[in-house]
């Protein structure tokens, strides 16, 4: 049955390839979806070594109990995780589960895919003989993740992590353990990275670049745009910066905005998170993140760049 | 969904690793990418085997817990699409579409005084960059008056020429920017196919860099389509 479908599906396909708007489409869809694989599978593979390794309990007693605390040192650990936004979520789902402190997990969750040295490598290669872009990228993320953590530990609604807190406690032997995780890891969160991959696709085959340009020299408005970009392209947290360093006609600020904001609120990311912490989380949490993501980079990119 | 589940899992890892060896993948991501892509492949491969053994061999899986994963896992299924396009039709490089809208290259950026180059015999191969890169650097001083090759797709016809161009990834192909320059002296090609250009840079370009050709010739389009 399988291969009279596929004998079916594939003239069809091929016909809408020949349109240059579809072909673009299914091109970006794909790359997104085969570049991020080796990092989810990174993130997969980290998230089940911790289910199987690590004992129930033990995150919870080694972290700092105070959120004042503990949300900063998980921010700072976020620099120990090297690869993408998509491989983060697994592991804060995971230390979630593990009984991390929310507003801990969720700052590591942000912090990590934005300050760990591969992507600043990549921010300074972007931006040759501007140390100053890297300097204030590492600052206003960490800032943006820390808040946003303590945020979420004074007032966040904690019952709407129930679900992944509840989630998936595999008992075993380890090695069945990281097998289970791993394997349904793998195929949740890639279920929701392809979500993500067919959003970005479709708004970065449809948006027209002029309406980007048209609004590159109004100032406040500019920062805006290149936020709502960054969230639509959904591009990888370490190609992000060759992105931005393109973006001329924006000023070094809104870029930075566009940098601080794509590792932690992206169409992809919104998807994966959804698909991890539930919808009602994610529906507040993006926002929210959005908001403390934008002042940060206003503040820091007024005062370093 | 266990056993459908590793073989979901068996599915991608395949598909990774065939993408890798017959370097297809050079389509979407960056050449430096493919030992990792090959490494995830095996991994998922690995991971998906066990499943469907484990599945298979005894009935009663460990996953008692199966209960409240209600509608979570059901999402995986959706891994199939990027799949099923790479297995049934491949989608091509970027082509001339995406050149008007995404950003394009700032060559002003990085660019010093480069070294001019030897004026002699044989046309100098370079990338669209570097052509752009030099053109802007003095007004063209450092080509020296010798002949460059460039080689990228058409992106359309232009007034008395057309526009050339490749893209430059910095990660996958969602990331790309393209550089562009126009070849004057030359008919159009058709739209999307790849040619090499000889010719030399001619001053006075306005928003893109000039070349007035003396050879067009179509080729192949390259395993590494991008800059």
């Amino acid at each position: 049955m399988v291969v009279v479908a596929a004998a079916a599906l594939r003239p069809l396909l091929e016909r809408l390839l020949d349109r240059p708007a579809v072909a673009h489409w299914a091109t970006v869809f794909v790359a997104i979806a085969v570049q991020a694989m080796p990092f989810l599978v990174l993130g997969v593979l980290v998230s089940a070594a911790v289910a199987a390794l690590v004992p129930a309990g033990l995150l919870a007693r080694l972290l700092p109990r105070r959120p004042a605390l503990a949300v900063p040192v998980a921010a700072a650990a976020g620099v120990a995780l090297p690869g993408c936004e998509c491989g983060s979520v697994p592991v804060a789902g995971r230390l979630l589960a593990r009984g991390a402190l929310p507003g801990a997990a969720l700052a590591f969750l942000l912090s990590s895919p934005a300050v760990n040295p591969v992507v600043l490598t990549a921010t300074a290669v972007a931006f040759p003989g501007r140390p100053e872009v890297v300097v204030a990228r590492f600052l206003a993320s960490l800032l943006a993740a820390t808040a946003v953590g303590l945020l979420w530990a004074r007032g966040g609604r904690d019952e709407l992590l129930e679900r992944v807190r509840r989630r998936g406690e595999v008992e075993g032997r380890p090695l069945g353990v990281l097998l289970a995780t791993a394997q349904h890891d793998l195929l949740q969160a890639g279920g929701f990275l392809i979500v993500g991959a067919a959003t970005a696709a479709t708004l970065q085959t449809v948006v027209p670049r002029s309406v980007l340009d048209a609004v590159a020299g109004a100032g406040p408005l500019a920062f805006l745009a290149l936020a709502a970009l960054a969230v639509a392209m959904a591009i990888c947290s370490e190609a992000d910066a060759f992105v931005a360093a393109s973006l001329t006609q924006f000023s070094l600020s809104a870029r930075l905005a566009f940098m601080v904001v794509g590792p932690m609120v992206d169409v992809k990311l919104i998807a994966l998170q959804a698909g991890t912490f539930g919808r009602g989380f994610a529906l507040r949490f993006a926002p929210l993140t959005l908001v403390v993501a934008l002042a940060s980079s206003a503040l820091v990119g007024w005062w370093l760049l | 969904m266990s056993a459908a589940g590793g073989l979901i899992s068996l599915l991608v890892g395949t598909v990774l690793l065939r993408l890798v060896l017959s370097g297809a993948y050079g389509r979407y991501v960056r050449p430096g990418m493919g030992l990792w892509l090959a490494v995830a492949g095996v991994v998922v491969v690995a991971i998906g085997l066990a499943t469907l053994l484990q599945a298979l061999g005894h009935r009663q899986p460990a996953d008692a817990h199966d209960h409240h994963r209600h509608g979570g896992d059901r999402v995986g299924w959706l891994l199939l699409a990027p799949i099923a396009a790479l297995l049934l039709v491949a989608p091509p490089t970027l082509g001339s579409y995406g050149v008007g809208r995404a950003a394009g290259v700032e060559v002003r950026a990085g660019a010093g005084v480069l070294d001019p180059l030897a004026a002699g015999a044989r046309p100098v191969p370079m990338t669209l960059l570097e052509f752009g890169q030099r053109a802007f650097d003095r007004d063209g001083a450092s080509f020296n008056g010798a002949a460059v090759q460039l080689t990228g797709f058409v992106a359309g016809a232009d007034a008395g020429g057309f526009r050339l161009a490749r893209y430059q990834i910095a990660c996958c192909a969602a990331d790309a920017a393209p550089v562009v320059a126009r070849v004057v002296g030359r008919g159009a090609p058709p739209r999307d196919r790849w040619v090499t250009v000889t010719g030399t840079f001619q001053p006075g370009g306005r928003e893109l860099p000039e070349l007035a050709a003396s050879n067009v010739v179509e080729v192949a389009p390259p395993d590494d389509p991008y800059e």
